[in-house]
């Protein structure tokens, strides 16, 4: 049962990832990425990690997203014709998305990355709830990073208002 | 709870968290009453971080759960971080005033761009470095793009920010890597990880991560091939943000590569010198060809401070913490890095003394320098001495001690590079020279010095001499700041 959840909700990250990547107008791959957040939060769910899950959907498909639909609407581009793009830009690209495929297989069929486990097993999970194990170590280990980005995101804002504003 | 021990440890950081929080609001109450004091403001939290991050020295302990360190090398690097905050500061003071009505917000954000250079030089976990450089960098392209109504800077930070987009995104690819193989984000960790695990495939993820990660701060350092926004973003931003931009972020990018270098990669020596000898030749000659050709003074320094990073590198390349010599390399780095923070601010002050007075950065508009503003001139003469690394300057002690680590080393062939192009860079440094005393200007009125550049400087011309004259006290200071958390002296 669980494999074929995590198939489906793949599958479909996948085709919407594709579509974000493909479709010209920008306002349809804008909702494609939605949908690529919400699959996505779907395999969080499926790893035992409700509360990642639940943040994906609220911060990304909610906050971020809204706000790269109305960036959208404002500037209103023009859809994507395919004029002015580089030549040599998409086999380029092509021969990134290739070496970039051929290493992730190598690095799976070699299984290199023992993918180490922490203290924090789905069995402390379990027995002390998701959202107390994240805000504990958030506000404990983790206090120094938060308290850092909060104020990188502070002054980040001050710095659009700036650059951005009216005079 | 972080204890007391803690906070007393990261005062500096603190001390200009709060002073950036307080210009921002000062500069909201006051408006334009407060503009003069809001600088002198802003100069009194950069003294109070320096002699709070001296309080820390001789500590070296790990906190945040071994997140960040405070130990004398990130102090070294705090120190210098403060000075160039101090010295920028002062000579921003005119240059802005015409400029632009945000000043206030400037000088906010340039306080928290010292502050992530802080953070940057005691960051000892991925997660930490990868915060630290996103918030320099942040920074850096806003002040880059402070002109809002001028082209220049509107394009310089645009190629800043793009090329930082792609390499920042390289390195957290890398440092995921890291992640995934060792399971941690602190070094010592991934250190003890590839100690016990030395398979193949293992080694080859390593050095992947490894070169990205090198991808990312040479982006920062503006190594070649990496350097691309260098000359473009230079030559449009402000100009004190130039001049900050060509010492700071540089200084602590070296920072961070060291210490990821050393006390998490150690396992790769071999790998990681191979590499960076690559691309320091690589660097050294490039920047030292291209500059030959500028126009543009900006230009012409940002190559040259491309190239000055190539000869820094060799101090890097050429590490070797054993044995008591006094070319360790290490060393070499950081007395370069010192001398080269006052020789190249020194540099730049003068051009924005010059370009405050008549707005020209072309090397032909320097013509006639002597008789408008001697003073301007014979300082300059200074700077590129040292930066050329002719003696009795800091640049040559800087250089002394680098290319004598190569040659203890055994790197004859880079040491000789590094030779030939220091004689190739004197040629550019001194068509500036020639122009500005045995060539005729049109414009002869004399040149005014606003008191709190002359201040600059002075300061940055005597330390340039001080250093040349009588260095001991220099060496060790970075003696003593090679002490590193992890890494045995």
């Amino acid at each position: 049962m669980e494999i074929i959840v995590f198939y489906l909700f793949a599958a479909i990250a996948v085709i919407a990832a594709l579509g974000v990547v493909g479709l010209r107008n920008p306002v349809y791959a804008a909702l494609c990425l939605a949908v690529v957040f919400v699959s996505f939060a779907g395999l969080y769910v499926l790893l035992s990690a409700p509360f990642i899950a639940v943040a994906q959907v609220m911060i990304y498909a909610g906050a971020i997203l809204i706000l790269f639909v109305f960036v959208i609407m404002l500037l209103s581009p023009p859809v994507d014709q395919g004029e002015g793009a580089l030549k040599w830009q998409k086999p380029l690209a092509l021969g990134f998305v290739g070496a970039l495929a051929v290493q992730l297989v190598l690095v799976l069929a070699l299984a290199v990355l023992p993918s180490a486990r922490g203290s924090l097993t789905p069995e402390v999970i379990a027995q002390r709830g998701d959202v107390q194990v994240v805000g504990a170590a958030l506000f404990s280990d983790y206090l120094l990073p938060f308290e850092m980005t909060s104020l990188l995101l502070l002054v980040a804002i001050v710095g659009v208002i700036v650059l951005a504003k009216k005079r | 709870m972080p204890d007391a021990t803690t906070l007393y440890l990261i005062l500096p950081e603190i001390t200009l968290a709060v002073f950036g929080m307080v210009i921002l609001a000062v500069d909201l109450i006051w408006r334009e009453r407060s503009r003069a004091a809001l600088a002198w403001l802003t100069v009194l939290g950069f003294v109070i971080a320096l002699a709070t991050a001296l309080l820390g020295w001789g500590w070296n302990m790990a906190l945040f759960a071994q997140m960040y360190v405070v130990d004398t090398f990130a102090i070294f690097f705090k120190l210098l971080a403060a000075i160039a905050g101090i010295l920028v500061t002062l000579v921003s003071l005119d240059y802005l005033r015409d400029r632009t009505p945000y000043r206030g917000e400037f000088l906010a954000l340039f306080t928290f761009a010292v502050l992530a250079m802080m953070m940057m030089a005691s960051s000892a976990s991925l997660l930490m470095i990868y915060l630290s450089i996103e918030f320099l960098s942040y920074m850096s392209y806003l002040l880059t793009g402070f002109l809002r109504e001028d082209k220049k800077s509107n394009e310089a930070a645009i190629k800043y920010f793009l090329y930082g987009a792609i390499t920042s995104a390289l390195m957290l690819y890398g440092l995921s890597l890291l992640y995934g193989i060792s399971g941690s984000l602190n070094f010592a960790d991934i250190t003890a990880t590839f100690a016990a695990r030395n398979d193949v495939p293992t080694r080859i993820v390593a050095l992947v991560s490894t070169a990205l990660v090198i991808a990312g701060l040479g982006f920062k350092i503006s190594l070649v091939p990496f350097h691309q926004w260098a000359p473009d973003t230079y030559e449009g931003a402000p100009t004190p943000v130039t001049a900050f931009l060509s010492v700071g972020p540089k200084a602590v990018g070296f920072a961070v590569l060291l210490r990821v270098l050393l006390t998490a990669l150690p396992a790769f020596k071999n790998e990681w010198i191979a590499l960076l000898t690559v691309i320091s030749v690589l660097t050294m000659t490039l920047g030292n060809l291209v500059a030959l050709r500028q126009k543009n003074v900006k230009r012409l320094l940002a190559y040259s401070s491309i190239a000055q990073a190539g000869y820094i590198l060799i101090g890097l390349v050429s590490v070797n913490l054993n044995g008591a010599s006094p070319f360790s390399g290490l060393n070499g780095v950081l007395i370069y890095l010192f001398a080269y923070l006052f020789t190249n601010l020194g540099a730049f002050t003068c051009v924005i003394a010059i370009e405050n007075a008549t707005g020209a950065v072309e090397i032909d508009d320097y013509k006639g320098l002597v008789k408008r503003a001697p003073f301007i001139a014979a300082l300059f003469v200074i700077f590129f001495l040292s930066l050329a690394g002719i003696p009795p300057t800091a640049g040559f002690i800087g250089k002394f001690f680098v290319f004598g680590a190569a040659l203890r080393e055994g790197f004859l062939v880079l040491a000789a590079i590094g030779v030939i192009n220091s004689v190739i860079s004197v040629f550019y440094y001194f068509s500036v020279v020639r122009a500005a005393f045995f060539e005729a200007g049109k414009d002869t009125a004399p040149i005014r010095l606003a008191p709190p550049i002359t201040f600059s400087l002075v300061v940055s011309a005597a330390l340039v001499l001080v250093m040349a004259v009588y260095p001991e006290p220099f060496f060790n200071l970075a003696a003593w700041s090679m002490g590193m958390f992890g890494v045995a002296k």
